[in-house]
């Protein structure tokens, strides 16, 4: 039937006006006959309609080839490596240490990938810590921006090439004596300091600075003028009944706060009848600050006020020059003064700031107390943070001038982007004869270096490390390296002519570490008889302490006269530069787990900021109520010669005159490549460009560190200016609040919890009805899962006490669960996939305690009203696999369903994705996969699915889950099927330890608990049972299988004394809230 | 004009005819001798081949040969279950014994007319030279046969639209005679569609009834065939070696997890490395050029030179195999938790393999006639076929696998102890099955 109907051609041919008013575009002539000039096209009978049919059948065929699945590869092996088995995953002991933090890990391996970090509870001095940045760190080591072979000029050649070159250079100055110098960071490995004195040997003429990004010089300095040891002490937090910590942030980024954050973890469960008392006095709302007990509200030029009105306090003398009149009448000091006097030697007075003199009052105070005994021991001293900023500061400047030395060698250290005058240092170390960076990136350093021989990643090689006198680590490769890199020990040793390359399997800085080992550390031991079996049992357990040397109180020596003038000067706007948890010091700036990570307290994505005193910055003008649409208003801040733009956030708990601007942001300010995450992109995809260059995020604050009293301050006097503007801000809780509702935060004091039942401080719920109350677990619209009789249940215990906040399991669940990264962007719009989040609650005016409102309140109050100075929970939020769960009711596909072990389980397969589930989840932990974030061009900057590279660190037992599907926390089911499998195969019951899941396992302080809630004896089950208790929103009789345990803090609050009384709930009888054996 | 259509009409009946003729021959090829040959390839092939000898002699002639050389009468029965039986009662058999160094395997479950059909297939086996004959010797592997009798079906409709076509053709020329014989004037030409119109409108009943049921039979087939979307029916691809299992795990009695060695350790049972195969193959060494030929290969992947001194020259390259059993990548599978712990025998899901040349999937039907094992009847490595299995499979208070009870002990203890009427309700077949453990649940197997 063709359908070429003459009258429809003639009607095609005629000439339309259209074409005719267009002139030349259209030449008249061109009719359709002659456009499809070819006969055989004209005749032919494929008109609209039938393509239109041969369009629908094709893409139907195409449909249906498909489903047929391609043909799939499977290679196996050629000859297997003995310890690996495709399909279970291996765990290696290792050790992370970055220059600025520390600690003994386990690598998760599978075929020879690691793909997940957790820390080592078994050995080590770090108990298990870890931070956000540790466990991201596997992530990093697929950066697709490392660099791949060495650098020369910024062109990529050989190592024999730069070898070459390096050596002629480096033999040319040594002829004529010049110098040469080596900045790295605080090196702590024994071998890598013995390759560095070789080296030296070789040359003569060497000089090695060790500099840290953030100095802790002032410690070492006050602990030499004091005890005459230039050491950082170690400290246990574990000891210590009273802790007083003046600007020290020693639950994130202070020293060892990894340990720290575990040892004072211990101290703080309320079930053993006591805790420690934890006073802070700092200006910015810190990590340490948000679990204290008593915070006091101080400028960092007040902070020697506080330990001189302490140290009167306590005795300790009084400390002339220090007006000690606007703080010592504080009731947080007094409350310090009278908790260190009853607590005494079992007390640690720490403080955060670089300045020698305020550390030398700690140490007088800690010394008057007695602390030097118990919780500090100066003889077991911290070998990290050796930072050299004298010589550090003369030789930035001698370079500057043209003085420097012939050749410099830049190891592990960054100091373009690290040191205030970093900018002008980039101009002139061209001017130094030889300049050579080890960086594993073209970072800001290395792009001003003529040559490049990038190390390789700390989990492609060998290490050791001594960070504390009694410990030493050992860092073993867990993968083969990825690129052509070499360790920057063998690259010292072969300059230094000591070695030859050996590509990438070579052993030459690993037979160097065990002769080290063979000479030093075995002939120091008597337990092994042979080298071989300690060396592997070194290996195995990654760390090996040795008991430390009993702490000792020397005299202490310094004097106290003439401190005043060395204090830190106060200013209008006092500048505080702190490390967020996840981006530290910025080593790792371009992994987008950790920009996507929310900070712990301002929960802010993406974005580097100025957190602002709420009231000033309300009454400022600047914009308090953030959200999806209303951004933050810009501000300049000049501190100095630097003068930059941030967004100003309003923080509750900032100290009025002051502001806070995190460190580690404005990382390649020259769009180095130093990762693909670190800079900002645009809303659908690309990079935003400053200068034809990459814009990264944030601004670098190093630049605003003082050096002008010959010390780095990070306390530093500057200015801050309102510009306007409405700057997107994408985070992740923008209500600060739990308005009061006690159903979600439960909070008492320990002294209420001490001497109260827990009907006062966690009452049940009760229902009226009209025989009397009823527990609210009495009353069902469903019919009973059978899930406490049968087999599991499994459950979690998240204890609000031991939660510090510090966001370590978030990383944990990403990457053990495969979770994408969305970008800025859409964590503005609502939609990060997170499986868990942390909420993080202020008091408001009219709340008690977090949760617990006065008995007359406005809900206006409770939304808005925070406390200038509040107390916060922080309460981890993760799907709470409700056994009534409201989610699986709405699934029109049953998608989302129950399973007889208590989990709300999720086919994404069967989903469809209407998103009622998500709309009907009273905690709001569904997540929705709006895009396909593994290829679409909006995440290409971002996901790193997107590279070959990146896709690596997904584990291969958890689907990718695509668009258009729910995804929520799963409760690690892998890990639950694994575990239970492991019990199987042994054929014995499932035990405490069986299974875990990412979070609890991230979690050194243990403050989350997974268990089998139907073995009467699990530890959850314990804990579920416990006074403590709760369930959030327990109300609603979901029956979540997670419980809360209440949060108790350790101090007086006599209101919330008054208002939690013990109440009767005879008709309840004895049974415990929440638990389900009624059926 | 007329006459060219009557003569393209002759012309396409007889190639309809000759297509008919061409159809029924392949057709009765495919029954011929099929029991022989399937014997013969099922447990000869591997080392007789009919026309040429290979590691044994060649089977065409074999019984004359037997004959004529004074085998005593049932000889030949007695040396194919076990030869070393006849060599001992035979003196022809003891002579035949000594043809080569390479003892022939037993055979003892071969039944005599078994054996019969085998020599028989062999002495009546042509070498194949045509396209047909060689269709016919493949027809055997599944796969092939389904495909030769689709395409026999496709021609057998083409040759009936032919049939219905040149009969219209004719029934219309003679139509058109009719009227011009009676009117005398040649009638105005029809066109076919018209003609077709014109009928079924007259016969619109008839017409509207065989338009539904071909509506409905249409719906119903393709919906059937849509569900065999991704449905690995028989499904064996090719592989760089042709490894025969049924060498390996059949006549040498290997166990199948000496090579599939992470069964019980790991999700996957794990493709032999090359270093397995070497164990091994470092001394076997091929019979006869075709083994020759494939051990060439384990050497060329292990970088080994049977040649030389007999050592690695560390020059590798992996062995890229297709893999046969793929499930998609939303389906959790465990093998340790199937083998180990729920003590399934390999041959519940992968069928016997020691009779097995290269791996396939094989079809439920197969799996469920193998003695045994669990029946079922959902296409095999489908999701249907996984929960039905879960549905049947028991799992008992006691002994439940090779490393013992203690977990699901456990299991059942909790449910005696705390739920008794739900414990009887999942004992009124006699036992409490994996599906009642949860293993219907959607997370036991997708995450």
């Amino acid at each position: 039937m063709t359908e070429n109907n003459p009258k429809d051609l003639a009607a095609v041919n005629a000439k339309p006006e259209y074409f005719e008013s267009r002139g030349e575009i259209a030449p008249q002539e061109l009719s359709v006959d002659e456009f499809l000039a070819d006969e055989r096209l004209r005749e032919a009978s494929t008109d609209r309609r039938d393509f239109l049919k041969f369009l629908g059948f094709s893409v139907a065929a195409a449909t249906l080839a498909a489903c047929e699945a391609p043909v799939t590869k499977a290679i196996p092996y050629v000859t297997k490596p003995e310890d690996v088995t495709p399909g279970v995953a291996n765990w290696y002991a290792s050790t992370y240490y970055d220059g600025n933090s520390y600690a003994s890990i386990l690598v998760k391996t599978r075929e020879g990938r690691p793909i997940h970090i957790k820390g080592n509870r078994e050995f080590g001095i770090t108990y298990g810590g870890l931070t956000p940045e540790m466990a991201a760190s596997v992530l990093t080591l697929y950066d697709g921006e490392r660099l791949k072979n060495p650098l020369k000029n910024g062109e990529e050649t050989t190592w024999s090439e730069v070898d070459g070159d390096i050596k002629k250079s480096l033999g040319a100055i040594k002829s004529k004596n010049g110098k040469i110098t080596i900045v790295s960071n605080t090196i702590i490995s024994p071998s890598t300091l013995r390759v560095i004195s070789d080296f030296s040997a070789e040359y003569g003429n060497v000089e090695h600075i060790q500099y840290d990004a953030v100095s802790y010089d002032g410690i070492r300095q006050a602990n030499k003028d004091s005890f005459g040891m230039d050491v950082i002490p170690s400290y246990d937090f574990a000891k210590a009944d009273t802790i007083v910590s003046v600007g020290a942030d020693f639950l994130n980024g202070w020293l060892l706060a990894n340990a720290y954050s575990v040892e004072y973890a211990k101290n703080r469960k309320p079930e053993a009848g006591k805790m420690s008392k934890h006073f802070q006095f700092e200006a910015n709302m810190s990590m340490a600050g948000a679990n204290a007990d008593y915070r006091g509200m101080v400028k960092p030029s007040q902070y020697a006020a506080v330990l001189a009105a302490i140290a009167e306090g306590v005795g300790a003398g009084k400390i002339s020059g220090i007006d000690t009149s606007a703080v010592k009448d504080m009731a947080e000091v007094k409350e310090a003064v009278k908790a260190l006097k009853s607590s005494k030697s079992k007390s640690l007075v720490v403080c955060g700031s670089n300045n020698k003199a305020l550390q030398i009052i700690t140490n007088k105070i800690n010394h008057a107390l007695g602390a030097y005994t118990t919780t500090i021991n100066l003889n077991n001293p911290v070998a990290m943070f050796k930072s050299e900023e004298a010589k550090m500061m003369k030789f930035v400047k001698d370079v500057l001038v043209g003085k420097g030395p012939d050749a410099v060698i830049f190891y592990g250290t960054n100091p373009v982007y690290t040191t205030p005058n970093g900018a002008k240092l980039s101009e002139a170390i061209s001017k130094i004869g030889l300049s050579v960076s080890t960086a594993s990136w073209n970072d800001e350093t290395a792009a001003n270096c003529q040559y490049v021989c990038p190390d390789h990643h700390a989990l492609e090689t060998w290490n050791d490390y001594a960070p504390v006198k009694n410990h030493y680590g050992i860092a073993q490769p867990t993968i083969k390296p990825l690129h052509n890199t070499a360790s920057a020990q063998e690259s010292f040793l072969v300059w230094a002519g000591k070695a030859n390359r050996k590509g990438r399997e070579s052993k030459v800085y690993f037979d160097y570490i065990r002769t080290i080992w063979e000479q030093e550390g075995f002939t120091r031991q008597t337990e092994f008889a042979d080298f071989h079996t300690f060396w592997n049992k070194s290996v195995h357990d990654s760390a090996m302490t040795v008991p430390a040397e009993a702490p000792s109180s020397p005299e202490f020596a310094a004097s106290l006269n003439g401190l005043a003038g060395k204090l830190p000067k106060g200013g209008d706007v006092e500048v505080v530069l702190y490390q967020k948890a996840s981006m530290g010091i910025g080593l790792q700036a371009g992994n987008p787990w950790l920009q996507e990570m929310p900070d712990s307290l301002s929960k802010v994505t993406w974005d580097n900021y100025i957190t602002m005193n709420y009231k000033e910055a309300k009454d400022a003008g600047y914009n308090v109520k953030l959200d999806q649409e209303h951004g933050a208003t810009l501000a300049s801040v000049t501190v100095g010669n630097e003068t930059f733009e941030l967004p100003v956030i309003a923080t509750p708990g900032q100290a009025s005159g002051t502001i806070g601007i995190a460190l580690g942001y404005g990382r390649g300010e020259n769009g180095e490549e130093i990762g693909k995450a670190a800079f900002r992109t645009k809303e659908y995809g690309g990079y935003e460009m400053e200068e034809g260059k990459r814009a990264s995020i944030g601004k670098n604050a190093f630049r605003l560190i003082d050096i002008s009293a010959g010390y780095m301050s990070y306390d530093v006097v500057g200015s801050v200016k309102k510009i306007g503007g409405n700057y997107p801000i994408a985070a992740t809780q923008f209500q600060l609040t739990a308005m009061g509702r006690s159903s979600i935060v439960r909070e008492t004091t320990l002294d209420i919890f001490n001497k109260k039942n827990e009907t006062a401080y966690n009452p049940p719920h009760m229902l009226t009805t009209h025989h009397g109350k009823e527990h609210v677990s009495k009353f069902d619209l469903w019919t009973s899962h059978p899930v406490e009789h049968v087999g599991h249940r499994w459950a979690l215990s998240i204890d609000l006490n031991s939660c510090l906040g510090c966001g370590t399991c978030l990383i944990a669940c990403q990457s053990e669960n495969n979770v994408p990264v969305v970008g800025k962007d859409e964590v503005r719009r609502g939609r990060e996939m997170a499986w868990l989040r942390i909420d993080r609650y202020y008091k408001s005016e009219d709340e008690l305690a977090v949760g617990t409102k006065k008995e007359e309140f406005s809900y206006g109050a409770l939304e808005d009203n925070i406390e200038e100075n509040p107390s916060v929970v922080f309460m981890p939020m993760m799907c709470q696999h409700c056994n009534h769960a409201p989610c699986e009711t709405v699934c029109p596909v049953a998608a989302t369903n129950h399973s007889n072990e208590g989990l709300n389980q999720m086919a994404y397969n069967r989903c469809i994705g209407t998103r009622y589930c998500a709309n009907n989840c009273p905690y709001k932990v569904r997540r929705f996969n709006w895009f396909n974030y593994p290829a679409y061009k909006k995440f290409t900057e971002i996901n790193p699915a997107q590279d070959d590279l990146g896709r690596m660190v997904l584990n291969p037992d958890v689907t990718v889950r695509t668009r258009g599907v729910m995804e929520k926390c799963s409760l690690c089911v892998q890990k639950i099927q694994e575990g239970k499998l492991v019990a199987k195969a042994e054929g014995r019951p499932v035990k405490d330890g069986d299974v875990t899941v990412a979070c609890a396992d991230a979690c050194a302080t243990n403050a989350i608990t997974i268990g089998d809630w139907n073995d009467t004896h699990s530890e959850v089950r314990v804990a579920s049972e416990g006074k403590r208790a709760y369930q959030a929103l327990e109300e609603i009789g979901v029956k979540p299988n997670i419980w809360y345990q209440v949060k108790v803090r350790n101090h007086d609050n006599a209101g919330l004394d008054a208002a939690q009384v013990e109440k009767d709930y005879a008709h309840h009888g004895s049974e415990g809230h929440g638990n389900e054996g009624h059926h | 004009m007329k006459m060219a259509m009557n003569q393209l009409i002759g012309k396409t009946s007889g190639f309809i005819l000759g297509l008919i003729a061409f159809t029924y021959v392949s057709v009765t090829s495919f029954s011929w001798a099929a029991n022989g040959e399937e014997l013969f390839t099922t447990h000869c092939a591997t080392c007789h081949k009919v026309l040429e000898s290979s590691t044994g002699p060649k089977m065409q002639g074999v019984r004359a040969k037997w004959e004529e050389g004074g085998a005593l009468e049932g000889s030949l029965h007695e040396w194919v279950r076990d030869w070393s039986v006849a060599a001992a009662k035979d003196p022809y058999a003891a002579s035949v014994a000594t043809w080569s160094p390479t003892a022939m395997s037993k055979f003892g479950f071969l039944k005599d007319e078994e054996i019969e059909a085998i020599f028989d297939y062999a002495d009546n086996y042509t070498a194949p030279v045509a396209a047909v004959a060689a269709g016919g010797g493949d027809a055997a592997s599944g796969p092939m046969e389904e495909e030769s009798n689709s395409w026999v079906w496709i021609l057998i409709g083409i040759v009936f639209v032919g049939i219905i076509l040149a009969v219209g053709g004719v029934r219309r020329q003679l139509k058109y005679a009719t009227v011009e014989n009676e009117t005398g004037t040649a009638p105005a030409e029809e066109s076919y569609g018209d003609e077709i119109r014109s009928w079924a409108f007259k016969n619109r009943k008839f017409v509207g009834i065989i338009v539904l049921v071909v509506v409905m039979s249409g719906l119903v087939y393709g919906y059937l065939a849509l569900n065999t979307v991704g449905v690995y029916h028989n499904y064996q691809p090719s592989q760089p070696i042709e490894f025969p299992h049924d060498i390996h795990a059949g006549v040498n009695g290997i166990d199948c997890k000496y090579c599939h060695n992470s069964v019980e350790r790991s999700r996957t049972a794990g493709i032999p490395t090359v270093n397995v195969c070497m164990n091994c193959h470092k001394g076997v060494k091929g019979k006869d050029d075709a083994q020759k030929e494939k051990i060439a290969k384990i050497y060329a992947a292990a970088g080994f030179d049977p040649e030389g001194p007999g050592s690695y020259t560390g020059e590798t390259d992996p062995i890229v195999w297709n893999k046969v059993h793929v499930l998609p990548d939303h389906v959790y599978f465990n093998h340790k938790q199937h083998v180990l712990v729920g003590g399934l025998d390999c041959k519940q899901c992968h069928g016997d393999m020691t009779k097995e040349k290269t791996a396939r999937v094989v079809p439920v039907e197969e799996l469920s006639a193998i003695e045994g094992n669990i029946k079922l009847t959902r296409p095999t490595l489908t999701m249907g076929w996984c929960i039905e299995c879960h549905g049947e499979k028991e799992i008992s208070n006691g002994p439940v696998n090779t490393v013992g009870s203690g977990y699901y002990d456990e299991i059942h203890r909790r449910l005696m102890d705390n739920d008794k009427e739900l414990y009887q309700k999942y004992l009124k077949d006699d036992k409490v099955t994996v599906k009642e453990l949860g293993g219907w649940e959607c997370a036991k197997c997708h995450y």
